[in-house]
């Protein structure tokens, strides 16, 4: 959806910084945990230390009693906790079965939180320790230890929270077993015979485990009702409108009872779509009619928040000699913990949507285990994904010895080719970006980098990987009003968290007509706000915008209306320049935009105001892909990777905002690298977390980094606002397979489980090096 | 946090009274870089905790007048990674210090807490060991003096008994012809905690290894002592399959357990591959 | 139990206040005298989001207690400039639009202002390492690095 405006005003494609830089650089902005209401009560929950057990007793008696504990919550205490929890939201606090270690099972409210800490040491639980479902493999097998109650239906919110895939097109088969939530198969083709006719037959497992979104701003909500029974929730949330209707249905309440205002978020990344800690905080403050914040800790983030799930993929493909595709066949592994609610059909899409497969047959499984269930992590499974056919189709480049750009490029799908699920690709530049990357120097010269690693103690190499986001859709809303100065003001709810707020102002100052500093993005809550979606599936920019964008044009249109009347020309003939509509070619007649404004507003005026509303529903997707390089050196010896040069290309439609594309890019890329390199949630035995800390949960630093080079490439989407396509999601897609493509390149040795750590790069080339060559 | 209460000592005989006073139930507080993350997780619970951050005497830094080291137990990793005097001559320990944590996390930690806390990772441990370092403990009797290769009992446990105090590190200065080296092998640059740590010291004289020391981290349960490798180096001209033997005693020392930081497998492979990096590094800086 | 009188400087101003023992410096920072910039990213030491300087000096004052910090001098985010009188990091990090989310920032900013204060020429591997200790999700830190090389470039000329 292009615009014309009537000159160039300073709005889309500046790049500019967000307005709140200043407060943010002085630390003036609040966050939840800042937030310091009269009377404010601290609130702490009981966990659970078993991954599974039933609840024989819990007495709170002594808990009460400590001075400075205002309410201690049981199951026994909520009324309204349905039997069966269909989602984790609904697990308040557990009824009479723990289904992972840290779940809630029970709620203190305390002047302190000292005292808060305390009370909890004086709440006696007894449990009885059931066997528990550790392992996804073993999970999925019939006589398991159950995870959900029986009847418990397979949660496909988050898969169209994303609008990630049509869900419809796939087939499903009963649960074959009690852990199985849900299954999915796309096939095409004959790929036995595909296979049959094959030369070079390829089969890896790849593995990446849970990972944190690690966001730095714990999980933070606080409570508060007035005395008509209205719930205000000031939350940490990547979505105020998604909070409503969840808190609303886990409470019973009716959704004009529930007002969520959205505090400025310290990152999210899909971990805060969720409701998880709203509805408990609500219920202590009911309990206690004081206003009830709670602030998770670090440890109950990693032990008990959302993340992202385990996958595992068993990927066999076939090619003939001279790289002719025949036939792919997989079978996908998401474990999803305590409660469904993956994206299972996006990584069977990507498996085989990528490149143009004859024939293909993937098969994929959503398994439930006694671990705090999942949610999205940007770009949810598609890292993942990626990590297995990128690093597969670089494995058989390399086999047959033809050049890897070369060949993903030569099965590259193209706009039209059917996806996996029969839809057809639409316009996207996967193309345009592999080619760009392949330009680099950095490519261009990997065979000099590799052979200068001869001496010294590293040894050198290169890798690239190509991935995409289909982009999520989601109605939404906009206003724009003038106001009696000549300014505008623009209403959304969407939450700012990627600095979207600053990109949709500039699309509002091109789309009217004025430039950017004449326009304010106001934030509103549920009750001020249109309508809004989630702060995720990199659709902000595309929904909102492409929201704020046809507002401005309908706030456009109306003043354009009024000038016209005023000026008694055509509207045709009008224009706005410089904070005036004039008559094109007689700039002597003219009205500005504030005397506009003001009759919109005066004491018996007949002319209305310009207020512009818009409320879109989307259909179309508009495909983001993004290539990463690294260049990377590699102590042979412990396994170290140092990565020299990281390049992050990415095809991102139209730029609204250069500076912020740039550093969604590099974000994305870091924490595609984390995943790569460092992070992975570890569990024992019994199913507890190992790492619950930062000091083991290791997120990548400063001094694990070197700068980061951001190419854009802009291929218009016919559909988005300006061209623009959704930038957050693709950017954290390539850096596994990249990275065990570098290290390849390097070492020779090809590992397929994530991360790539020191000890698995350093014990896979001991055992190179004793002959006895390890998968 | 739970609640406690907080008494700040202004003399290290204040801080003995203290101990005694509350015995068991009390925590000294150093730096805080390891307590205070035990009590927000509930491994400790006192009721009382001693702050050490009056006790000047602790602070103190002398160099003895060259003669020697004297660190208080409360000189901070970096201070130690910082001091000239310490990165010329005690170059092990001053790159110790610089490993641990974060700059933020170094302007706290102390020398004495990474001692007493007793983690077998300590990171400062190795390179005092191979410097053959003492421990001042005081207690109601009087001062004691240790050497460092006794003081490690177990994981966390050390010789100090409940109502003592380690008030300071005293090292003989190494002759000249030394150079000592201290490296660890982490997943991060920064911010991260030791799969495994080699100190290794050397001294020179006549072409040949006078004095060896090499000492481990986060690979048995104290902080170790490769006698058996100090033994194979001291007498003999330094050589590359020297070092080499040298490197392979230390990984057959080394008594590693398989968690989630590291296999044992990986960690034997890595003291090998780091005693043969310090030795040569600490050979090389002997010789400048 | 009794509450501990404090008296310390913070941001140049003399300050008296009653503290909990048990409370960290921190929280004592936060929550009695209001200066929310420092944040609790995680209460180990493992993140910087709580950087202060505590005599010059950057530390996690997450893991100070309150009463640790009688008669030293404290600076917080609050006492680095204002929004009106940026300090030329601030001013930088602005610019350059570093600032994403904005919860690591008043940490960062810290660490940078203790960096240039200890080493006003730092290579672009010392300044890397000189905010190491402090995690950001959402840039993947080269802004920040930029910002920091152009403020320490500006305040040499």
């Amino acid at each position: 959806m292009t615009m014309k405006t009537t000159r160039d005003v300073r709005g889309v494609g500046l790049a500019i910084p967000r307005p709140d830089g200043p407060e943010k650089v002085t630390g003036r902005v609040q966050y939840v945990a800042d937030l310091q209401p009269r009377g404010l009560l601290h609130a702490k929950l009981l966990r659970s230390p078993h991954a599974h057990a039933r609840i024989v007793r819990i007495d709170t008696s002594r808990a009460r009693a400590l001075a400075g504990v205002r309410a201690v919550l049981a199951a026994a205490d909520i009324p309204e906790l349905k039997r069966k929890a269909p989602t984790r939201a609904h697990a308040v606090l557990a009824i009479d079965r723990v289904v992972f270690a840290g779940q809630p099972v029970a709620a203190v409210a305390a002047d302190e939180l000292a005292i808060a800490e305390e009370a909890l040491d004086l709440i006696e639980v007894v449990y009885e320790v059931l066997p528990a479902a550790v392992d996804p493999l073993q999970s999925m097998q019939p006589g398991a230890p159950p995870v959900a109650d029986a009847g418990t239906e397979a949660d496909i919110r988050e898969a169209l929270a994303h609008s990630a895939v049509a869900v419809a097109k796939t087939e499903a088969g009963p649960a074959k077993a009690v852990n199985i939530s849900q299954q999915s198969r796309l096939h095409r083709g004959d790929a036995a015979q595909g296979f049959a006719q094959s030369d070079l037959v390829l089969e890896k497992t790849y593995r990446v485990p849970m990972v944190h979104q690690g966001y730095l701003e714990p999980h933070a909500v606080l409570a508060e009702w007035d005395r008509t029974g209205f719930l205000t929730l000031w939350a940490s949330t990547q979505g105020s409108f998604n909070t409503r209707s969840e808190v609303a249905d886990v409470l019973g309440l009716s959704e004009n009872q529930i007002r969520v205002i959205p505090v400025e978020c310290g990152g999210g990344f899909g971990g805060k779509i969720r409701a998880l800690c709203e509805p408990i905080t609500a219920l202590l403050a009911r309990a206690t009619g004081r206003p009830v914040r709670y602030v998770m800790t670090r440890r109950e983030e990693l032990e008990a928040g959302m993340p992202a799930p385990q996958v595992i993929i068993r990927l066999r493909t076939g090619v003939k000699r001279d790289g002719t595709l025949m036939a792919l066949e997989a079978e996908t592994v998401l474990e999803a913990g305590a409660f469904s609610g993956t994206v299972l059909t996006v990584s069977a899409v990507f498996l085989a949507s990528l490149y143009t497969w004859p024939a293909f047959d993937v098969r994929g499984v959503e398994v439930l285990t006694h671990k705090p269930s999942v949610a999205a992590y940007r770009a949810p499974v598609a890292p993942q994904t990626i990590f297995a056919i990128d690093s597969h189709m670089q494995q058989i480049a390399r086999a047959l010895g033809l050049d890897p750009v070369e060949f993903r490029r030569r099965h590259l799908i193209v706009e039209g080719d059917p996806m996996a699920n029969g839809q057809p690709w639409q316009s996207n530049g996967a193309r345009e970006v592999l080619d760009r990357i392949a330009e680099h120097p950095l490519w261009k010269s990997r065979a000099e980098w590799k052979a200068s690693g001869a001496d010294g103690r590293g040894v050198r190499g290169t890798g690239l990987a190509l991935g995409g986001w289909l982009g999520g859709l989601q109605p939404t809303g906009a206003t724009v009003r003038l106001n009696p100065d000549g300014t505008l003001s623009v209403l959304t709810g969407q939450v700012d968290i990627a600095g979207t707020n600053i990109a949709l102002a500039q699309i509002a100052a091109s789309a009217y007509g004025v430039d950017i500093e004449k326009v304010r993005i106001t934030t509103g809550d549920t009750d001020t706000a249109p309508v809004t979606g989630l702060s995720a599936g990199s659709k902000t920019v595309y929904t909102v915008g492409a929201a704020v964008l046809q507002a401005a044009q309908d706030a456009r249109g109306q003043t354009l209306e009024i000038a016209a009347a005023e000026l008694e020309a055509s509207i045709h003939d009008l224009e706005i320049v410089d904070g005036r509509v004039i008559v094109r070619g007689m700039p002597d007649r003219g009205i500005t935009l504030a005397q506009i404004g003001k009759k919109g507003n005066l004491y018996m005026s007949k002319t209305p105001p310009v207020l512009g509303v818009s409320r879109p529903a989307f259909s179309q997707q508009a495909p983001a892909f993004a290539a990463q390089l690294a260049r990377i050196e590699v102590d042979p010896e412990t396994g170290e990777v140092t990565i020299h040069d990281f390049v992050i290309v990415q095809d991102v439609g139209r730029a609204i905002n250069p500076l912020g594309v740039e550093g969604q890019m590099q974000g994305g890329a870091v924490q595609s690298l984390g995943m790569a390199l460092t992070e992975a949630l570890l569990y024992d035995g019994d199913g507890r977390l190992m790492n619950p800390s930062l000091l083991d949960y290791r997120k990548l630093t400063a001094a694990d980094l070197p700068d980061l080079e951001t190419i854009i490439v802009e291929k218009p989407s016919p559909s988005g606002p300006f061209g623009a396509r959704g930038v957050g999601e693709p950017p954290i897609i390539p850096a596994p397979a990249a990275i065990a493509n570098a290290i390849e390149d390097a070492t020779g040795a090809r590992i397929t489980e994530a991360p790539l750590t020191p000890e698995r790069i350093a014990m896979a080339l001991l055992a190179a090096s004793d002959g006895i060559v390890r998968p | 946090m739970r609640r406690f209460e907080v008494v700040q000592p202004g003399s290290v005989e204040e801080c003995l009274r203290a101990l005694v006073a509350h015995g068991p139930e009390a925590s000294l507080l150093a730096g805080g870089t390891d307590l205070l993350p035990q009590l927000k997780n509930g491994l400790l619970k006192p009721r009382c905790v001693v702050d050490l951050s009056r006790v000047a005497r602790l602070r103190a830094l002398d160099r003895d007048g060259g003669r020697g080291l004297r660190l208080g137990a409360a000189v901070t990793a970096r201070e130690i990674e910082v001091d000239p005097g310490i990165r010329t001559r005690y170059r092990a320990l001053a790159e110790s210090g610089a490993l641990i944590g974060s700059v933020q996390v170094r302007n706290l930690a102390t020398v004495g807490g990474n001692l007493c806390n007793a983690a077998p990772s300590a990171d400062m441990a190795p390179p005092l060991l191979a410097l053959d370092a003492e421990a001042v403990i005081a207690g109601p009797r009087g001062e004691r003096r240790v050497p460092l290769s006794a003081f490690f009992v177990g994981v966390r446990c050390t010789v100090l008994a409940p109502d003592e105090l380690l008030v300071e590190i005293v090292i003989q200065a190494p002759g000249p012809r030394s150079g000592g080296n201290y490296l660890r092998h982490t997943p991060r640059r920064e911010l991260d905690i030791a799969v495994v740590g080699v100190a290794s010291q050397l001294t020179l004289s006549n072409g040949v290894c006078a004095r060896a020391r090499i000492a481990l981290a986060a690979v048995a349960p104290t902080p170790l002592r490769v006698t058996a490798a100090e033994q194979a180096l001291e007498g003999r001209p330094p050589t590359g399959e020297l070092i080499e033997h040298a490197a392979g005693l230390a990984a057959e020392a080394a008594r590693p357990i398989s968690d989630q930081r590291g296999s044992a497998d990986f960690r034997r492979h890595l003291v090998r591959v780091l005693t043969r990096r310090t030795l040569n590094t600490a050979l090389v800086r002997a010789r400048a | 139990m009794p509450k501990h009188p404090l008296s310390c400087t913070v941001n140049d101003e003399a300050v008296q206040t009653l503290v909990q023992p048990w409370e960290t410096l921190l929280e004592a920072l936060r929550e009695r005298l209001g200066l929310t910039g420092p944040k609790e990213g995680c209460g180990t030491g493992d993140c910087g989001a709580c950087t202060i300087h505590l005599d010059g000096k950057p530390v996690a004052s997450c893991l100070m207690l309150a009463v640790q910090a009688g008669g030293r001098a404290i600076r917080t985010i609050e006492g680095l400039g204002r929004p009106d009188a940026l300090h030329p990091l601030q001013a930088a990090f602005v610019r350059h639009g570093a600032p994403q989310c904005g919860f690591c920032i008043p940490g960062v900013l810290m660490a940078a202002a203790a960096l240039l204060a200890e080493n006003p020429r730092p290579t672009h591997e010392e300044i890397r390492y000189g905010i190491a200790g402090n995690l950001c999700r959402c840039t993947g830190y080269t802004t920040m690095i930029t910002a920091i090389s152009e403020a320490a470039a500006a305040a040499a000329r």
